[in-house]
């Protein structure tokens, strides 16, 4: 039976730690998990746990000093906290005909829009990428191409320098979304 | 700045209430909960702002964090950290809890279902030992959280029994202006009643637990 349920949320660690080599952080932070759905859990020096992977990975980028991750104005952090809840409460307990839905709204949204939150590369698309990679792996691409702008979006993340890493390279339909580029 | 939301929708609460405290200047328009404001999201989502730049925010504690930040206050990791567990954790078990009370009209099973979350909130907040969830001022969690759990505890005294943590912590939040308005607004003074519309076209939220898998 087809279930990202359990899948999903226990990939968290490894997330954490790939971004963390995206934000060319120097010393690997450890991760441990609470709970059924376990959620991940990282003990800092200067205080309590921080709990979340939202709240972790907002964490990771200040602390690389890459505020611009977050968004670079009020409208632009808004919207990349509203993906990254988007991402924790819908895509992490999707079912197979939720994704669909998911991916259908996501597409819709980025009709005109470069990245989640406008032109600039966010934590947002990081975070999304990573939640909907394992379905995108194991869509055809006939399925694919129902969502052509969530296939370019997904092809533009996955080859921003560092951030595919860990996850292996999904194949998209090249000669007809890039046609303009060929040619 | 455009505010849209509808009556009985608890989640409207929150930014309602958010607007209020931080007093930014938006306009709010009500409208049906089967409006679709959102022009990307496939069903009616309320509440959804427009803000002046950029697209619909579509979520209610990114509104309020907006808001908020909009008013001068930024949110620390403690209070992304509410928040995250507030969509998480807290919000499940509440509609399934406004569900059991309002719906199939069970008030009784209402403890039973929330003392996860409030036990939770409870040893925090005794932990922390501050008069806010995220320090000694009040942070947009604070006002998210009030407003999420307004309807159901304030029409009942025996939910939060000896939480004395919870229970100073919430006082302070239903004493408030903000709340107490943004209240009125939503549930037209009908308390849990209000939102009987609004719960009915919710997914049953139990069944959705069943057919989830967890292997």
């Amino acid at each position: 039976m087809f279930c990202p349920i359990s899948a999903v949320p226990n990939m968290a660690p490894r997330e954490l730690s790939a971004l963390e080599k995206f934000l060319g952080l120097k010393k690997p932070h450890k991760y441990s998990t609470q709970g059924v759905k376990k959620v991940p859990v990282l003990q800092i020096n200067s205080g309590p746990p921080l709990v979340g992977l939202g709240t972790i990975a907002c964490h990771l980028v200040k602390e690389a000093k890459r505020p611009d991750l977050l968004g670079d104005s009020a409208e632009s952090r808004a919207v990349v906290q509203q993906w990254i809840e988007h991402r924790v409460t819908k895509l992490d307990r999707c079912r197979k005909d939720d994704v669909k839905t998911f991916l259908k709204d996501l597409d819709h949204y980025l009709q005109d829009m470069v990245y989640l939150a406008g032109n600039h590369f966010t934590l947002a698309d990081i975070l999304i990428y990573y939640g909907i990679h394992p379905f995108m792996v194991d869509m055809a691409i006939h399925e694919k191409e129902q969502f052509v702008n969530v296939t370019r979006w997904f092809d533009h993340v996955q080859h921003y320098p560092g951030v595919q890493h860990h996850l292996p390279l999904v194949t998209v339909l090249r000669n007809r979304i890039y046609t303009s580029r060929h040619h | 700045m455009k505010l849209f939301v509808s009556e009985g929708n608890p989640h409207c609460l929150k930014v309602l209430a958010a607007l209020e405290e931080t007093g930014v200047k938006c306009d709010v328009q009500y409208v049906s909960h089967e409006e679709r404001v959102v022009p990307f999201i496939s069903r009616p989502v309320l509440p959804a702002l427009l803000p002046p730049t950029g697209p619909h925010l579509f979520s209610s504690n990114a509104i309020c964090s907006y808001l908020f930040e909009v008013g001068g206050k930024d949110c620390s990791d403690l209070c992304n950290q509410w928040l995250e567990w507030e969509t998480t954790e807290l919000q499940p078990t509440l509609l399934q809890a406004l569900h059991m009370a309002v719906v199939l009209e069970k008030g009784s099973e209402v403890s039973k279902v929330l003392q996860g979350p409030l036990n939770y909130l409870d040893q925090s907040l005794s932990k922390q030992n501050t008069a806010y969830l995220t320090g000694e001022t009040l942070s947009v969690a604070d006002i998210v959280m009030w407003a999420a759990l307004y309807p159901i505890l304030s029409g009942s005294s025996t939910i939060l029994g000896e939480r004395n943590s919870v229970k100073a912590w919430f006082e302070r939040g239903a004493k408030l202006q903000s709340i107490q308005s943004a209240a009125q607004k939503v549930l037209q003074g009908k308390g849990l009643q209000g939102m009987k519309t609004f719960l009915q076209r919710q997914p049953n939220p139990q069944s959705k637990e069943i057919q989830t898998c967890t292997s």
